[in-house]
């Protein structure tokens, strides 16, 4: 049988449209399936589950040390990226030379690449016991280590993300200000950044998002201990994450443990789609902004 | 040069030195010793006062002026305070040791001052002109630069020192032995390749189908507005939630194997290799489309034929990007694909495999338990130059591409 030219071209369109539609189904698929898994957690356990009290083996499932250990270190992570960033976002798109740009942009986008688990090696090696030496703690392992770990890490996204924002910056507006006898540095002050600040906040969410999932490097640093610290701004006290937990916990689990540590998955995903969403929204402002609609 | 002139640039080198010493007593743990710490602060102010009688002439916004005669002020009452503080002061009772926070105190007020009575240098310098703001703030900017470059090019250079040494051929070739401590990581390698390969085979086609559908049939509409959406949340979601994912679903339909950690290593890498053939199919200009269709062309002989084509070295870099990724990923695998001990090199899709992260996290793991420094160093080393090797390829794919159009 001989299709007609246009059943063809529907065909194929409608093949195209199940592959595309695909990664919606993968995300539905993500949370369908997390959710059944961590259906008994929730079902049992219920709101017992924010509690702070962990012991695995006495089927105490409270997760409060571990949300609280996320929040510490990313918390921690973005003191030390976001203004760091923003200034190397800064230099980058408006004051350095062309050449040095050039050569710039694409290490800090290929820094952007180093495995996690690199950098979780090199805070085994390097910083655990340098921090253990300059701050004469027990062991280096804490929620501090992490969170600057996971800043350094944090940084090349942010640096990245909020350069193409301040690119974006229509170069008309920057030439009106500085026909205006503005300087440089008042047109990146007072025209440049504010025009350009939903997107780096967009880039500065999106570190947030990878921040909080980061696995690797912060579970071998944080020390992996169920425990809030006290008092809970004593940050040189080992600790544990979402991440840390999962990862750490979910080889050697069976039952309700398991279930539990999949319905951490769920929240962990939720927060973090909400933070995708909040800077896929940010950057469509950006797009409107400068485009026009 | 003028005094003024001399007197300012002295005291932007004065508070540069400053800062620099406190990172320095910072990253060596050491204090520098109240006489010293007492000379820089009494140095600062006096040099801050000198500097006032010019300063109130030439300030047009005595607001400037107010401010260093604060800064002349705070530098007298830090030399006063810091040497004098007490030892013990805050955290002792917690888990740091409190002799320590004099160095602690003292190299935080040195990187805060210097950095900041540098800048108050710049407006005599520049006669209190809208350009002292400039150049202060130039200072920072490039400093914040310099401090973003440091510690990632000191965990490179860390890796290649420590880790070049331990690549031999033996190493590269032998299997894993005594917990990595001995051997080397032959299967780790192998599987790496493998999986890359067949994340490649997956990830390909539904990423560019993807893509086309975007960038060809349907560019607006509520549905694009949903998928976009999806893409932008499966690039965020964390890969330990992946991991997860596919324990849950691949692992009972496959068991700990090849197959799944490809699998959840092309969804993984999805959204990459997306987004890049998108930018690529977006930059071909729309008469080449117009003409095809002039003559007589169907939609699909026109994607086929005109539109991906000059679109593919661009597609390519997407799949090379998202790769790049792919290679370095541990979380994944750890409970889907690998296994550390008795993996060997898979003979079938359904057999578990090593993988080079994994092989790493179990050495960082053995770290000061079992002799395997020189191993993991290597390991580190090798996986570093697979990813960034891998990267830088596909980055100079993408500048090469984008001069094209």
């Amino acid at each position: 049988m001989r299709l007609g030219r246009n059943t063809k071209e529907i065909l194929i369109k409608n093949m195209f449209l199940g592959v595309a539609a695909l990664s919606i189904l993968i995300i539905l698929f993500i949370f369908i399936f997390l959710f059944k898994e961590a259906f008994p957690a929730f079902r049992e356990m219920g709101l017992s589950l924010f509690t702070s009290d962990w012991s695995a083996s006495q089927g105490k499932f409270g997760i409060n040390a571990a949300v609280f250990g996320s929040v510490a270190v990313t918390g921690i992570a973005m003191l030390i990226a976001v203004p760091l960033g923003i200034g190397g976002a800064i230099f980058l798109s408006e004051i350095s030379p062309p050449r040095l740009r050039v050569f710039l942009k694409p290490v800090i986008e290929l820094l952007a690449g180093i495995p996690s688990i690199v950098y979780g090696f090199i805070g085994v090696t390097v910083f655990v016991p340098y921090l253990a030496k300059t701050f004469d703690m027990l062991s280096g392992y804490s929620l501090l280590t992490g969170g600057i770990i996971l800043g350094i890490m944090a940084l090349p996204t942010i640096v990245s993300i909020s350069d193409d924002a301040l690119k974006a910056v229509p170069r008309e507006i920057k030439e009106a200000s500085l026909a205006l006898g503005a300087s440089k540095w008042e047109t990146i002050k007072l025209v440049t950044f504010p025009s350009a600040i939903s997107g780096v906040t967009a880039g500065c969410i999106m570190g947030i998002g990878r921040a909080i999932g980061e696995t690797m490097a912060v579970m071998l640093v944080v020390g992996s201990v169920m425990r809030i610290p006290s008092p809970s701004f004593d940050v040189f006290e080992t600790g544990s994450t979402i991440t840390a937990l999962i990862a750490g916990q979910m080889g050697e689990a069976w039952g309700m443990h398991t279930s539990v540590l999949f319905a951490t998955a769920v929240i962990l995903f939720l927060i973090v789609a909400l933070l995708s969403v909040a800077s896929d929204l940010l950057q469509a402002r950006v797009e409107k902004k400068f485009r026009g609609g | 040069m003028k005094p003024k002139d001399a007197l300012s640039c002295w005291i932007i080198f004065l508070g540069s030195a400053m800062a620099l010493i406190g990172f320095g007593s910072a990253a060596g743990s050491f204090y520098i010793g109240d006489a010293l710490l007492r000379l820089l602060f009494v140095l600062l102010g006096i040099s801050l006062l000198l500097l006032l009688p010019t300063s109130f002439r030439l300030a047009k916004q005595k607001r400037s002026f107010c401010w260093m005669v604060a800064f002349a002020a705070i530098s007298f009452a830090l030399a006063y305070l810091v040497p004098s503080a007490p030892p013990k002061v805050g955290l002792r009772d917690y888990s740091i040791d409190a002799s320590l926070m004099k160095f602690m105190i003292s190299s935080l007020a040195l990187v805060i001052t210097g950095p900041v009575a540098a800048s108050a240098g710049f407006g005599p310098l520049f006669n209190f002109t809208k350009h002292a703001h400039q150049a202060s703030a130039y200072c920072f900017l490039t400093i914040a630069i310099l401090l973003i470059l440091y510690p990632l090019g000191l965990i490179i250079s860390e890796i290649s020192v420590n880790g070049l040494p331990g690549i031999t051929w033996e190493f590269l070739t032998q299997d894993v032995s005594k917990h990595g401590a001995e051997g080397g990581i032959f299967p780790a390698l192998v599987g790496t390749i493998l999986l890359i390969g067949l994340t490649a085979l997956i990830a390909l086609p539904l990423g560019i189908g993807c893509a086309i559908y975007l960038q060809e049939y349907a560019k607006r509409g509520r549905l694009v507005r949903v998928i976009r959406t999806a893409v932008n949340i499966l690039q965020g979601t964390p890969s330990i939630v992946h991991g997860l994912f596919g324990l849950a679903v691949f692992v009972p339909l496959f068991g700990i194997s090849l197959l799944s950690g490809a699998l959840i290593m092309g969804f993984l890498t999805l959204p990459i290799v997306i987004r890049t053939s998108e930018e690529a199919i977006r930059s071909i200009p729309q008469e080449i489309r117009e003409g095809s269709y002039a003559l007589g062309a169907t939609q699909w002989q026109t994607i086929r034929k005109v539109v991906l084509p000059p679109a593919l070295p661009g597609v390519i870099t997407g799949v090379v990007l998202g790769l790049g990724r792919a290679a370095g990923e541990t979380a994944p695998i750890m409970f889907t694909a690998v296994y550390f001990m008795g993996a060997r090199v898979p003979g079938s899709l359904l057999d578990p495999i090593q993988a080079l992260p994994y092989h790493l996290l179990e050495l960082t793991r053995y770290w000061g338990a079992y002799p395997v420094e020189q191993n993991a160093w290597a390991t580190a080393f090798l996986l570093l130059a697979i990813v960034l090797g891998i990267n830088a390829g596909g980055i100079i794919l993408r500048e090469r591409y984008r001069q094209e159009f």
